[in-house]
């Protein structure tokens, strides 16, 4: 897709530093998610002065509050959770055109008094506005405010024009393949495709988008990036927090859902895909649903597939922690899975025979995302395996979290009169190359929405490729109850069942 | 006075043995407690930067200099050679080197840091032989940035040539740059920036966001004159924002070049006034102080009045050769 012709006035300025006149709306304007990452998100973009000239934020709530009340609630997101110290010059400017509408989801009153809203915005701006619609919600009002977007008239507003209203929505699109579909109807109800941003945060980190460099901007990766010289694949998404205050949330959710069928599908989608013929958001996407629709079904029968465990009482950190059945509003007898873990084959001519190997859970020992490479063992014929020959496979492993960077093991010679040869890491830290305080992933999406370009986000039919996957899993589990459900001690990695499917197939699970 | 090679901080190193002296100072800081490359991770490059410090430079600003080159690489780890050349003839060939480094400590120890910088002083006879001193100074593989500060004359950078050519970046300075800059037949020209040029990138942004609310043709057609008026200290960056601006309005429709420079001693040393005439209602005027970093736009383009507030400053030193280099 030819990108528009850009102003004169912004020729010579980074795509970044271009955007129209917006207004961004959040729903959901007092919840978590809006204090930890939205509000320090749009300040931070202010910072950088990447916000538009005339950006306005409207928080949209239940909950009756002020202009003032309002603006005092954003600010003190800003000092608790802004990667950068709050500059009362900066936010001056971000809270005098930071305001609040009250009202229900579910009333199309509350939204025409929305409309109203903007239009005196737009009133003031002297000059038509781009409408950003940010549903920060639980997903039981995704529907109600989507359908009201379209009955006040919000969702379509300056459609065929590049600033035509923006939707972007959060996890979970759907709970399952019927209602990924139900979701996508009743978005595209309303808006077309182009106008729909779903997030998944994880592909507005760093190192998720130099997954996508290292693979492609270095030619050394290309010729070996296949079922000739790959043996498996890890993605590895672990998190040493256990429910916390999300008990009744997770419960319903469980670990596939909550994690799997979206962050860890992605990076797999990222890391198996076909090079795109451009960087463009159609072409990446299109590679990401070819390669999720090459996913062969997961064998639910023997010698499945996937494990699925809760944790039960152990120690992180040093410290003693409940299992998942004892924590507080978890009820007993709770069918719900805090671990999972995967092995999935691709069918295509690149990964035929290549496992990839996708687990993610709660109380492990510690928080850490990483895909890991695992090529095949050199013959090893001059070198055989013998005392003294301590051969590694060599293996790439991006880590996206915490410690962003990769690192590759290579088999170098001990120093000495005899050859002796030992597995070296060769390492790449973010932060040591190039500081620590980069652009959270939100600051990144947020302006990425608000300049049109949708290639960190997730394209409905990918969203349904994805459910498509799972939701054959979730329904045996469904069925199963609690049947076959393992348990594994916080601060393990899991239970026996997930190092089984590795087993199986000569592999072990690495230890990030 | 001292000259600009005494004036920068440093160890003193014989020049056949500068790996060593960098490898012995960083032992002796790790010796001391002090923040030191414990790992290969702390030592990772991604620039390498020379900075050659011209002939007009002083003792005062070349430490200015050298502070910026600093602070930039807090942010983008460098191996950093500084040139300084030796304004009298000293009649010796001899180069003398110093050797500093400075870890920056972050949250983590894989969060730490360091930068290393190699100090050259050399007489104008040792020019030829400074090349294959430098290239061994810096990483290899990795991409030369390239910036000569306060030159005498641009005709004088024929003798550097090798850095001009090899350097993915030329920075030059138009505010202190020589007459002849604008005219030198840089080797590779696609590849110089003016960092007065890249200090007006919030200016540029501010006025670039602003107008592209309106039609392209609604500014640049019929515009009868552009008026830019400048307080005393931004007198250079006032000349290359006229020059954007013309470029700007050419592109939207308007007459070539048009648009004139006044240095206003009326206005503050930091002030600077926009203002777009028409035939017509239409009108653009931007006032900004750049010393408190406030801005105001008023403009009508047949949609409405606008007024508007903006807070805008130059880019800092550092942030500016980020931006000339990477953008």
């Amino acid at each position: 897709m030819a990108e528009p012709e850009r102003h004169p006035f912004l020729q010579g300025l980074s795509k970044h530093r271009g955007a129209p006149p917006t207004v961004v709306v959040i729903f959901g304007a007092s919840g978590d998610l809006t204090a930890r990452k939205l509000i320090p998100a749009i300040y931070n973009l202010s910072v950088d002065n990447l916000l538009p000239a005339d950006f306005h934020l409207v928080g949209y709530g239940r909950k009756e509050m002020s202009d003032d009340e309002f603006r005092k609630i954003a600010a003190k997101a800003v000092k608790d959770f802004s990667r950068r110290e709050m500059d009362d010059k900066v936010w001056e400017k971000v809270a005098a055109n930071t305001t609040y509408v009250a009202g229900e989801y579910d009333k199309k009153d509350d939204f025409d008094k929305l409309a109203k809203h903007i239009a005196d915005i737009e009133k003031g701006v002297g000059s038509e506005v781009q409408s950003m619609f940010y549903i920060s919600t639980p997903p039981s009002v995704f529907f109600p405010i989507i359908e009201n977007l379209g009955a006040s008239g919000l969702g379509g507003r300056y459609l065929g024009k590049p600033h035509h209203s923006k939707v972007i929505i959060e996890k979970p699109f759907g709970k399952d393949l019927d209602s990924a579909k139900a979701l996508n109807a009743e978005l595209r109800s309303v808006f077309e495709e182009n106008q729909v941003y779903r997030i998944d945060h994880y592909l507005g980190k760093e190192t998720v988008q130099d997954l996508l460099v290292q693979r492609f901007a270095n030619s050394i990766f290309e010729p070996i990036w296949n079922r000739n010289f790959i043996d498996s694949v890890q993605i590895t998404v672990a998190e040493d927090l256990g429910v916390g205050t999300r008990a009744g949330y997770y419960d319903e959710s469980g670990c596939l859902r909550d994690m799997i069928q979206n962050h860890t599908t992605q990076l797999l989608a990222l890391t198996a895909m076909e090079p795109p013929g451009s960087f463009d958001a159609e072409a990446l996407r299109n590679e990401k649903v070819k390669v999720l629709k090459a996913i062969e079904p997961v064998n639910l029968g023997p010698d499945a597939d996937m494990a699925r465990a809760q944790y039960a009482a152990g120690m992180i950190g040093g410290k003693q922690v409940p299992g998942y059945l004892e924590e507080q509003g978890i009820p007993k007898g709770s069918a719900t899975e805090t671990f999972a873990a995967l092995r999935l084959s691709i069918n295509n001519w690149r990964w035929q025979g290549v496992p990839f190997y996708l687990r993610s859970g709660k109380r492990l020992p510690r928080r850490v995302s990483e895909i890991a490479i695992q090529f095949k063992k050199a013959p090893g014929t001059i070198f055989p395996q013998k005392e003294g020959f301590n051969l590694a496979a060599n293996t790439l492993s991006f880590q996206i979290q915490p410690d962003e960077g990769l690192s590759l093991i290579l088999n170098a010679k001990v120093p000495g009169l005899d050859t002796r040869t030992q597995p070296v890491k060769m390492s790449f830290r973010y932060a040591t190359t190039f500081g620590s305080n980069t652009p959270e992933a939100y600051e990144r999406l947020v302006l990425d929405a608000m300049i049109g370009d949708g290639t960190l986000f997730i394209r409905g039919d990918e969203a349904e490729e994805s459910w498509k996957l799972y939701t054959p899993v979730l329904k045996f589990w469904e069925s199963e109850g609690t049947k076959g459900m393992e348990s594994y001690t916080a601060g393990s990695w899991g239970p026996e069942g997930a190092d089984k499917l590795l087993t199986s197939r000569g592999h072990v699970w690495r230890q990030p | 006075m001292p000259g600009i090679f005494e004036a920068l901080p440093g160890i003193d190193v014989p020049v056949a043995s500068i790996s060593k002296g960098l490898a012995d100072m960083w032992e002796g800081n790790a010796s001391q407690g002090k923040p030191s490359p414990g790992h290969d991770h702390a030592k990772a490059i991604q620039v390498n930067f020379v900075l050659h410090l011209g002939l007009k430079t002083d003792a005062a600003d070349a430490v200015r200099q050298f502070e910026t080159a600093v602070r930039f690489s807090r942010r983008y780890p460098c191996r950093v050679v500084v040139l300084c050349p030796i304004s009298k003839e000293t009649g010796t060939m001899e180069i003398k080197a110093k050797v500093y480094g400075e870890c920056t400590v972050g949250k983590t120890p894989e969060d730490t840091r360091c930068c290393e910088f190699v100090i050259l002083s050399y007489p104008r006879s040792a020019r030829e032989h400074l090349e294959n001193q430098v290239s061994i100074c810096l990483s290899t593989d990795i991409p030369i940035y390239y910036w000569a500060h306060r030159f005498s004359e641009a005709a004088k950078l024929a003798d550097y040539k090798y850095l001009l050519t090899s350097a993915k970046r030329v920075l030059i300075d138009s505010a202190t740059a020589p007459a002849d800059a604008e005219g030198f037949p840089w080797p590779k020209p696609q590849n110089v920036r003016d960092l007065a040029f890249a200090r007006l990138l919030p200016v540029r942004q501010a006025i670039g966001q602003f107008l592209s609310r309106y039609p392209a043709k609604s500014i640049g057609v019929g515009i009868t004159s552009v008026e830019l008026a400048h307080g005393s200290e931004l007198a250079p960056e006032a000349k290359v924002l006229l020059g954007w601006l013309r470029a700007r309005i050419r592109d939207c429709g308007g007459p070539d070049g048009i648009g004139t420079l006044h240095a206003a001693p009326q206005l503050a040393a930091r002030k600077i006034e926009i203002n777009f005439s028409y035939p017509d209602k239409r009108s653009f005027k931007w006032s900004a102080d750049l010393a408190d970093g406030h801005s105001v736009f008023d403009a009508d383009y047949g949609t409405g009045h606008a007024e508007m507030t903006a807070a805008v400053a130059l880019l800092s030193p550092e942030n500016a050769l980020s931006e000339a280099m990477f953008f």
